[in-house]
């Protein structure tokens, strides 16, 4: 589902250079559920988000699907992660002042056909993520856990191969980390390809297999020892 | 729904959002669209009032003075008053085939009339009976002078409303006798009713004589005051006025180089004289429009700039989701576009309330045009794409990851 080759990224300053990532090679299967794990710095954010496309690595191969990802062009990238991935991000980013619905439904404004079931699409994923009472709220008038289920109900809508997540609990409270990590390991259920960033060991611990970030390289590669569905009481 | 108009409903849905930024940047279309619907009303007002002299002089009237001031006709030189005589209009007659009617007209001002015990000062027109058709000047009551009336030089006049008031009061004037310079004229009509000219003047206040008349019986003038001409055919206007200048210089015996001793006044000058009067306010209000545009440009491109920055995270979590550059670049052009035709309109309201309030205190005669509006369409549209474009670019091309960064 998701190969990499080597990936390589450095920050280049006049006076320093930093690498960052120093030759990721990794491969990510359909409806795996994997967590990156490293302390701060370690490079987290940079590889999720060349695995999201949205960044490119100073050298190294990206494969998506069976897509060689760095032959295509800005808008054949960005209809790609239209199409297949879903991100979440530690701060939300909602559009504030805007309502669930229409956050939910921001992703099929970009996407080639405009569903005619838009709404009754984005009504199911915002159900889906227990927000059937909150759909017609403004985004800043959601607490944090709320937000983020928005969120993920906008990674939901164009039903894409993976989910990415950066840190999804690291702006909530226990409560909500609760929630969130129970909607991933239902998704995970239902055969969705996800992969969660996070310092945090516990939330780490809900993936099939925690991928360790240190100084750049990847050094642990182990399979989480807990059942799958420990989302679940 | 295709995809531009996804966006373009995005750009409605986030301008709703925001609706302080939105209301500063329509304020700003508003002030220069204002100017220019203002001056373009008060062009349209100054045009329509130009055409309407036009039109009620006539299009096809050509004028000709003594003197050298074709706008005045008064003299500029005591040479230049004896200048003009019969003889010259039976030279043009004879030599130009394009008129259609031609009259010389003497007149003298402030003449004492009398009827009975009252008593007026006012001005006599000798003239021939075509000179009804060529001003459009004929009688309401009664009838006009003839060309009988023309040849034996007749005691008969007909006089305007003002005169009739002063002279008559209610009564009827038609067959009675008024002494004009204590020679007795019959009264044989009523001239219509025409109000006060462009230059001020009472055009009712006059009385018309048979130039036979006028010369045999009142003044003894040689010389006339004007001779009025209609051409037959319009196009050929700027021929026949050439063609009547080499008649009378030729006439007049003035040699090539010396300037004309008449002056000849035609429709165009006419429209000059009533443009120069408001050409100095279009053209300040063309500079506060300019002006003004340019600022709300500016301060389009400004607002736009820093809501680019501001806005950052949601141009970042839009490349995310999977808008592309050129989507980016649609939502903002858009929002520019939205706004600033609604600052426009706003700005045709405010400059068509300016315009009924610039001609109800008659300080133009300015007329609402929905000429107005389609040229702020237009200028709102091209101000909006040129100043939008470069916070736009400027949006869409930021990196993903830098947008996304808090
Ligand atoms: N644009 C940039 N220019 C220079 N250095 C950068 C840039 N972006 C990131 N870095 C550096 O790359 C390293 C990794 O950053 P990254 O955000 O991937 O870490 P992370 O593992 O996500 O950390 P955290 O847990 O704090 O989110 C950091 O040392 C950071 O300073
Ligand atoms: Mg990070």
């Amino acid at each position: 589902m998701i190969k990499t080759k080597n990936i390589e990224k450095t920050y280049k300053k006049p006076s320093v250079t930093t690498p960052v990532l120093r030759g990721i090679t990794l491969s990510i299967h359909r409806g795996e559920y994997v967590a990156i794990m490293g302390t701060s710095g370690s490079g987290k954010s940079t590889l999720m988000n060349i695995l999201g496309c949205l960044d490119k690595p100073t050298s190294g191969q990206l494969e998506l699907d069976g897509t060689d990802v760095y032959t295509l062009d800005d808008d054949a990238l960005s209809a790609l992660r239209n199409k297949k991935i879903g991100f979440v991000f530690q701060q939300f980013f909602l559009l504030e002042r805007t309502t669930a619905l229409e956050n939910v439904l921001l992703p099929l404004i970009y996407a080639d056909n405009y569903p005619a079931d838009a709404k009754q699409r984005a009504k199911k994923a915002l159900t889906n993520v227990g927000l059937e009472d909150r759909m017609e709220y403004l985004a800043n008038e959601l607490s944090g856990g709320q937000q983020q289920r928005v969120a993920i109900a906008r990674a939901l809508i164009n039903d894409p191969d993976v989910i990415l997540a950066d840190e999804p609990t690291g702006n909530l409270d226990s409560g909500s980390t609760h929630e969130v990590l129970e909607i991933f390991s239902r998704l995970h259920q239902e055969g969705r390809t996800i992969i969660v960033v996070t310092h945090d060991r516990a939330v780490a611990e809900h993936a099939q297999r925690i991928l360790e970030l240190k100084e750049g390289q990847i050094i642990e590669n182990t399979t989480s020892s807990k059942p799958e569905n420990s989302g679940n009481h | 729904m295709a995809r531009i108009a996804r966006i373009t409903r995005e750009s409605f849905r986030v301008m709703g959002a925001n609706r302080t930024r939105v209301f500063i940047m329509m304020l700003g279309m508003a002030v220069g669209v204002a100017s220019l619907t203002l001056m373009i009303c008060v062009s349209k007002g100054a045009y329509e009032e130009v055409m309407d002299i036009v039109n009620r002089q006539g299009p096809d009237l050509l004028q000709v003075r003594p003197g050298t001031d074709k706008h005045t006709g008064l003299p500029s030189g005591s040479r230049a008053v004896v200048s003009l005589l019969e003889e010259d209009v039976d030279a043009i007659l004879q030599h130009i085939g394009n008129i259609r009617a031609i009259s010389p007209v003497k007149d003298r001002k402030e003449v004492e009339v009398k009827h009975g015990d009252k008593f007026t000062l006012t001005r006599i027109f000798g003239i021939t009976p075509v000179w009804s058709e060529i001003r459009d000047f004929g009688p309401s009551k009664g009838e006009f002078i003839s060309e009988e009336d023309l040849s034996f030089a007749a005691r008969v006049c007909i006089i305007g409303q003002t005169v009739k008031k002063n002279l008559f009061g209610d009564t009827d004037p038609i067959g009675q006798t008024i002494r004009i310079k204590d020679v007795p004229f019959t009264v044989k009509g009523e001239l219509q009713w025409k109000g006060i000219s462009s230059a001020g003047r009472d055009r009712d206040d006059r009385i018309v004589v048979p130039i036979t008349a006028y010369t045999k019986r009142l003044f003894r003038d040689i010389y006339l005051t004007q001779i009025v001409i209609t051409v037959a055919d319009i196009s050929n206007l700027d021929k026949t006025i050439e063609d009547v200048r080499s008649v009378l210089r030729e006439r007049h015996k003035i040699s090539a180089g010396e300037p004309d001793d008449f002056a000849m006044r035609t429709p165009q000058d006419l429209i000059d004289l009533a443009y120069s009067t408001t050409r100095s306010l279009i053209n300040l209000l063309t500079g506060i429009a300019g002006v003004s545009l340019l600022v709300a440009g500016i301060v389009i491109m400004n607002i736009m700039l820093a809501s680019v920055s501001a806005r950052r995270n949601e141009i970042g979590i839009r490349r995310a989701i999977g808008a592309k550059k050129r989507d980016i670049i649609s939502q903002f052009v858009m929002e520019g576009f939205l706004i600033s035709m609604m600052g426009g309109l706003l700005g045709t309201m405010l400059g068509f309330g300016g315009s009924i309030i610039l001609s109800y205190l008659k300080v133009a005669a300015s007329r609402v045009t929905l000429l107005a509006l389609a040229a702020s369409i237009v200028s709102c549209s091209l101000i909006a794409v040129v100043f939008g474009i470069y916070p736009a670019k400027k949006a869409a091309n930021q990196s993903p990851v830098d947008a996304l960064r808090t």
